[in-house]
């Protein structure tokens, strides 16, 4: 027995003891391999995936050197079949690998001819090989790049991308960083991403991704090509890569419903991308528009199918994926990591936080107790309507008025996701709303308003989910969401993470419906913050509604 | 000759004849009346194969050099021969340490210079000694005569095509015969040396003739020439094979093993809680389905062999048993033959006493039931004979073998040093020279037996551990305890050495856990039993092994206040066990569900009452001549009462009450009094058979009854046909022969028959028990069958032999 910080367990979860002296030293060690899946106070936990053992081999760590830092922080024994698992597994990353050879271009080769054999006959890549060379190099036309290593991925026998990347058309692009710097942490994400060719960064919300994008972009000078969610968060790009690159306005082109400009950097949307008429994605030419020599993906948890597979077809470029979770709720994590590529770079929320890079937050859960009629409403609605039928009770509207007034400084947004009930709220506190119909427009209007704080409080729908950039959003007040999404939570707590001028504290409000299916989703959006180190402070509406309490002493 | 080697026996002193007992234990099994008798069953072939089985490579190598050097008139040799035909390939202090072993064994006897090989050898062993054919005089003369002129030999051999020479060298390194393909053609090579007579075709009668062609052996002479170079006896190895796999820290071995071992203990907890959940039915063919395996293995998140090793291990510990549907363990009346019983697999009481030890003593049990069931592991989920797959604790995976290769390969690994990490295939070449006589065949099972300390934390990174080491010497030696007879089931109470060297390599059970705000709940270490006990009733687990992980839900508190536990208690627990602050969300999760808990009352009534009138019923509850009903208010407008409804509403009546009974529905039933009357007879008038007079037999009893006494019929009349031995041999014993030697000389007479075809009188007895003669033409003789065909009715008998009594040629 060591009595190390760290304890393997047989499910391959790693408990790390967070106040244990070696803690930090342990936290090094096992980064590069154990992906972080939970980081509450005390026990942080990591999981050993194939994924994450691949990911350590590609960036050149060996099995040995992971069983010994298994063994060093380990308090325990560490079971015998878990190691062996280690080793077998992190031995079958890179048997094979696909290079460019000189004479046949793009080839498979085997440093296993066994493997070769075995994966040369499995039905899932029929059609990707092409003629065997010799015993260990088999051709691969250039086009099913991206679907071979998706479809070895799933074989289990990932293959070392070596290929190469081209560099596209040269474009001049530096960081103006007059009067500001890069963070470290963000140099570390670009510095992780170059060395690996393609990969995905993973950062909070608030911590800058956008400066990693930047950044990227003047490591790489090169054309760019940067796929967004939606027509704001474009103009939002737009805006900050004006502000902190030598680009100028001309430089850049909006690629979305309203315009189509191809620029040296273009900003395009998923959904302009996915759009189809008769059943044909028209806006695919796109992509060879250009010489591209990068592709910045936003928001890479939020990818549309469609979009894997033009990306599998982009092999050849380099790729950079943002986000501030890996957590697909489609579970799609595997082609992330095939065709985008491996995570380079991930810092728990916490640490981003404790160096002040994003603002600190108090999250908080308003339990308000439905009226005897809108409990006997509830008690008899159909399955399917009983959340909607919660969460958009009307005695949650008296509750929001009451916490606007706890911060009436304070710039704050209003979430939810019923229409319906946002028009009551925008009623109740006259407040205007921005909603999937509002215009762009209005909303940069809008936006605007609320950024110079002339308006205070702002009622948004689900279009507010994604990358409007509100700086000075202090207050987020949640009424409804889209049932128990997770990613979806961590996104809206991300609204008010953006470091405020002053330091201020930045307050994240639930309000839910006690003892209905409310609280159970709510329950289960707050378990990714929960696991990020954020813990939720349960009020009673009561508290929040009637007066404070007088001083007694 | 036996009374000589029966005389050298008793010539020995007491110690000497000790030592001989110690080496060859089975001789005294049951112990012999005089040194006659020891002397006869040291001769035996059983007790000689066994004592072969124990001896090493090289001292069966040096016995083999002893049976070749043995002189063509005496049959004796001697230990300068034995030097002398080993040559320089041996050291002769070792050859002389192997000879004086097979001298002690009493393999070898007499003197030095005279040594002779108990007869026994030769019928036990290969024809072949070290791989050497025959001498050519005794193959064939042309041969022979290529033979005695050497230098002709040496040149035969050396014109040899290379194809040729490919065959003569396989050969030369044993064994020395080989099989010519089927289809009469010989292939140009073979043909070329048998023409030179270097090859001797050869059908031999000491083998089965062989379906694919006729045999060619290489004469002794010939393989000896060949052998020039590595020397007579091929390759010595006076030294077991050291095995070069790595060699890795004792400390990270243990570590490693414990772990396992730890692991070992959990899976098979889990797997045993997953079956008490789920019990598993046992199949007809006996043993667990293969879908039951897989659903436990997956309840485990454990490979299905592993998954089949522990079970089967659990299974020998006692943790696991069969019982009937219903949950009542097999009693040892109830058969399985029955067959009306479905069966299934459950744990057993054992196991809850087992979940009581400490960890290291549940591995205990577990190691030691391993090391001793007579089962083979790796068996399952490969197919049979039959081709179906083998299933676990099913019949097909017994193997009385087992024990023996476990601790046959756990004992040649506890022969390296400590942490050596040999590689199978080493450890089975260590056994193979160990004892190889013993070792062929059981590669398999030593394989299994290495799979299964590794599954087990017996052995640790491919090394035997500390604890594992001790284990595996715990087990009473079987050589000095050949009946089991030991103190092996009388061990001392209180902990044994590989229990308290695993206790020290484990952690130490703790007493405390972390709470989060994510809800949930990290026991840093392996809990204790009590707090076990709690955390699986409040908090569902997530995530087990070294220390546990559980969560808190709705779900798992609700499940602790439907056993008792109150919100305070809940609080209590959470507050006293965590080290850290109890997170806000915990203490409000708690509060709701304790809030809601019990809002519904569910309860069970013999009847009900309802009444739109809230003052009847009020009525009803205060009269007190209805006090028996035990009426309770539900509602203002509903009682209910524990009697029947029959009951509640003559009470009712009784007591000047008008009530209606309305059945499920809520409609009103109305009911006229039932007219009691007692079963139905039938009238004595319409009895059938009841007329006096003997009973008429009919069907199947009459036709035995009739072939009862046509079969005495014709076994008089066969009797009366056949000769007086046969005759006599029915039923009685033929004077100046035992019956034994009767049914040999029945025996001798068939064989002759079959080859003269001549017909046979032969006498036996039935399937009734009836003793019969009958003349047949025996056909053929085999496979505890005779043939024979009966030339009167022109069919084909066939006769057990063992039923034969008797056979008599026809004059």
């Amino acid at each position: 027995m060591t009595g190390g910080p760290l304890i393997v367990q047989s499910d391959k979860t790693l408990l790390l003891e967070v106040d244990h002296p070696d803690a930090q030293a342990c936290r090094m060690a096992i980064a590069p391999f154990a992906e972080l899946e939970r980081s509450p106070e005390h026990v942080h936990t990591y999981r050993l995936t194939p994924l994450g053992l691949w990911n350590a081999r590609a960036a050149g760590h060996d099995a040995e050197g992971v069983v010994d830092s298994l063994i060093k922080f380990s308090r325990y024994p560490v079971p015998h079949a878990l190691l062996v698992d280690v080793a077998e597994t992190m031995d079958r990353y890179g048997r094979l690998q696909l290079v460019n050879d000189p004479s046949h271009g793009l080839v498979l080769r085997g440093l296993d001819k066994i493997v070769l054999v075995e994966v040369a006959k499995s039905k899932k890549l029929a059609g990707m090989l092409g003629a065997r060379l010799d015993d260990e190099t088999i051709a691969v036309h250039a086009s099913e790049r991206g679907r071979l290593k998706q479809a070895l991925l799933k074989l289990g026998w990932p293959a070392e991308d070596l290929a190469g990347y081209v560099d596209g058309e040269a474009h001049e692009i530096d960081l103006a960083q007059n009067g500001w710097t890069l963070r470290s942490y963000q140099q570390e994400a670009v510095d992780g991403f170059w060395a690996g060719g393609s990969g995905v960064v993973v950062l909070p919300c608030g911590a800058g991704k956008t400066l990693v994008g930047a950044a990227a972009m003047a490591t790489a000078k090169a054309t760019t090509l940067i796929l967004v969610t939606n027509t704001v968060a474009g103009r939002q790009w737009k805006r900050e890569l004006v502000a902190r690159t030598s680009l100028t306005e001309d430089e850049i082109g909006e690629y979305s419903g309203e315009r189509k400009e191809i620029r040296p950097v273009t900003i395009a949307t998923y959904q302009v991308l996915t759009s189809r008429r008769g059943g044909a994605f028209t806006h695919l030419d796109l992509f060879g528009a250009r010489d591209w020599g990068l592709v910045i993906y936003d928001e890479v948890h939020l990818l549309p199918a469609p979009i894997f597979r033009f990306t599998a077809d982009l092999q050849a470029r380099r790729r950079l994926g943002l986000t501030a979770t890996l957590v697909r709720e489609d579970g799609r994590e595997g082609d992330v990591f095939s065709l985008i590529g491996p995570k380079r770079y991930d810092a728990p929320w916490k640490d981003i936080e404790a160096q002040g890079w994003i603002a600190p937050a108090l999250c908080t859960e308003v339990r308000v107790t439905l009226t005897d009629a809108e409990r006997m409403t509830y008690a008899v609605t159909e399955a399917e309507e009983r959340y909607r039928v919660a969460a958009t009770a009307r005695t949650k509207l008296p509750v929001v008025r009451a916490l606007l007034d706890r911060h009436p400084d304070e710039q704050v947004l209003v979430i939810g996701g019923y229409i319906d009930q946002l028009h009551q709220l925008g009623e109740y506190l006259d407040a205007p709303i921005v909603q999937g119909s509002t215009t762009n427009k209005e909303r940069e209007r809008l936006f605007d308003e609320f950024r110079s704080g002339s308006l205070k409080t702002l009622v948004i729908s689900k279009v507010g989910n994604f990358s409007i950039d509100l700086p000075e959003a202090a207050v987020a007040i949640q009424v409804s969401g889209t049932f128990g999404s997770r990613q979806e939570e961590a996104q809206r707590l991300g609204r008010v993470l953006r470091p405020k001028a002053d330091g201020r504290q930045a307050h994240f409000y639930t309000v839910v419906s006690r003892d209905t299916i409310d609280t159970e989703y709510a329950a289960h959006r707050q378990r990714f913050l929960a696991e990020q180190g954020y813990a939720y402070t349960i009020v009673d509406a009561d508290d929040v509604l009637g007066p404070p309490l007088p001083q007694v002493d | 000759m036996a009374t000589a080697f029966a005389d050298q026996l008793r010539s020995l002193t007491d110690d000497a004849l000790g030592a001989l007992i110690q080496l060859r234990p089975d001789l005294v099994v049951p112990v012999p009346s005089d040194v006659s008798a020891l002397a006869v069953r040291a001769q035996s072939r059983g007790s000689v194969a066994r004592c072969l089985d124990a001896l090493d490579e090289f001292t069966l190598a040096v016995l083999d050099a002893a049976r070749l050097s043995r002189a063509a008139e005496t049959a004796l040799t001697s230990v300068a021969a034995i030097v002398e035909l080993a040559g320089d390939t041996a050291d002769p202090v070792d050859l002389r340490v192997a000879i004086d072993r097979l001298r002690a064994r009493f393999l070898l006897h007499g003197p030095e210079d005279a040594l002779q090989i108990v007869g026994a050898v030769d019928e036990v062993t290969s024809p072949y000694p070290a791989g050497l054919g025959r001498p050519a005089d005794y193959l064939d003369p042309q041969a022979a005569a290529l033979c005695a002129d050497r230098a002709k030999l040496r040149r035969a051999v050396l014109a040899a095509p290379p194809g040729a020479r490919a065959v003569l060298d396989r050969l030369a390194a044993g064994p020395p015969v080989g099989a010519l393909s089927s289809g009469g053609t010989v292939a140009e090579p073979v043909r070329w040396l048998i023409d030179q007579h270097i090859l001797v075709p050869v059908s031999e009668a000491g083998r089965a003739p062989r379906a694919d062609g006729e045999l060619v052996e290489l004469p002794r002479e010939v393989g000896l020439l060949l052998r020039r170079d590595s020397g007579p006896l091929g390759r010595l190895r006076p030294l077991p094979p050291a095995p070069d796999g790595p060699v890795r820290e004792p400390k990270s071995v243990d570590s490693a093993g414990a772990g396992q071992a730890m692991e070992a203990v959990r899976y098979v907890e889990t797997l045993l809680e997953a079956l008490s959940a789920e019990p598993a039915a046992v199949l007809k063919t006996g043993g667990l389905g293969v879908r039951d395996l897989k659903r436990l293995a997956r309840a485990a998140n454990l490979d299905e062999p592993s998954a089949g090793l522990l079970i089967e291990a659990a299974y020998a510990a006692g943790l696991l048993g069969e019982a009937d549907a219903a949950g009542n363990g097999r009693g040892v009346t109830a058969s399985r033959a029955s067959g009306l019983v479905d069966e299934i697999f459950l744990p057993t009481g054992g196991y809850d006493l087992w979940r009581a030890l400490s960890i290291a003593q549940r591995w205990e049990a577990l190691a030691n039931s391993w090391l001793a069931m007579t089962r083979q592991p790796g068996l399952i989920g490969q197919r049979d004979d039959r081709d179906r797959p083998i299933n676990p604790l099913a019949p097909d995976a017994e193997r009385a073998g087992a024990p023996q290769a476990r601790r046959e390969a756990l004992a040649a690994l506890a022969t390296l040093a400590p942490g050596a990490a040999p590689r199978a295939d080493e450890v089975l070449e260590l056994l193979a020279w160990q004892a190889p006589r013993r070792a062929r065949g059981r590669e398999a099972a030593h394989r299994d037996a290495l799979a299964g300390a590794a599954t087990l934390g017996v052995t640790g990174l491919g090394a035997l551990t500390s604890y594992g080491r001790l284990v595996q010497s715990d087990e009473p030696p079987t050589d000095s305890d050949p009946l089991g007879a030991g103190p092996g089931g009388a061990r001392a109470p209180g902990a044994s050495n590989a229990v308290r060297t695993l206790d020290a390599l484990l952690p130490a059970p703790v007493d405390h856990v972390l709470v989060q705000a994510d809800l949930s709940v990290v026991v840093p270490g392996p809990p204790e039993p009590e707090l076990a006990a709690e955390l699986d009733v409040v908090a569902e687990p997530e995530s087990a092994g070294g220390a546990s992980v559980y969560r808190v839900t709705s779900g798992s508190v609700r499940r602790a206040l439907d056993v008792g536990y109150t919100a305070g208690d809940l609080h209590g627990l959470f507050r006293r066990r965590s080290r850290t602050p109890v997170p806000q969300a915990l203490t409000y999760l708690i509060d709701d569900s304790a809030r809601k808990h019990g809002g519904l009352r569910a309860g069970s009534a013999g009847s009900y009452l309802r009444s739109d009138d809230e003052a009847l019923i009020a009525e009803v509850l205060a009269d007190r001549r209805l006090g028996p009903l035990a009426l309770r208010r539900l509602a203002p407008t509903v009682l209910c009462s524990p009697v029947q409804i029959a009951r509640l509403l003559g009470a009712l009546r009784d007591a000047g009450f008008a009530p209606v009974a309305e059945d499920a529905a809520g409609s009103a039933v109305l009911a006229r009094p039932r007219v009691r009357r007692a079963v139905s007879r039938t009238p004595v008038s319409s009895r059938l058979g009841d007329q006096a007079g003997p009973p008429l037999l009919a069907g199947p009893r009459l036709a035995g009854v009739v072939e009862q006494i046509r079969r005495g019929d014709v076994a008089t009349r066969a009797a009366r046909r056949a000769p007086v031995t046969v005759r006599a041999a029915n039923g009685q014993q033929v004077p100046g022969l035992t019956s034994v030697q009767a049914h040999t000389q029945a025996m001798a007479v068939l064989q002759q028959a079959v080859r003269d075809k001549a017909r046979v009188w032969v006498g036996y007895v039935d399937s009734h028990g009836a003793t019969l003669s009958r003349l047949v033409r025996p056909v053929s003789l085999s496979a505890g069958y005779l043939r024979a065909e009966d030339e009167r009715t022109e069919t084909l008998h066939t006769f057990a032999l063992h039923r034969i009594t008797a056979a008599v040629v026809e004059e």
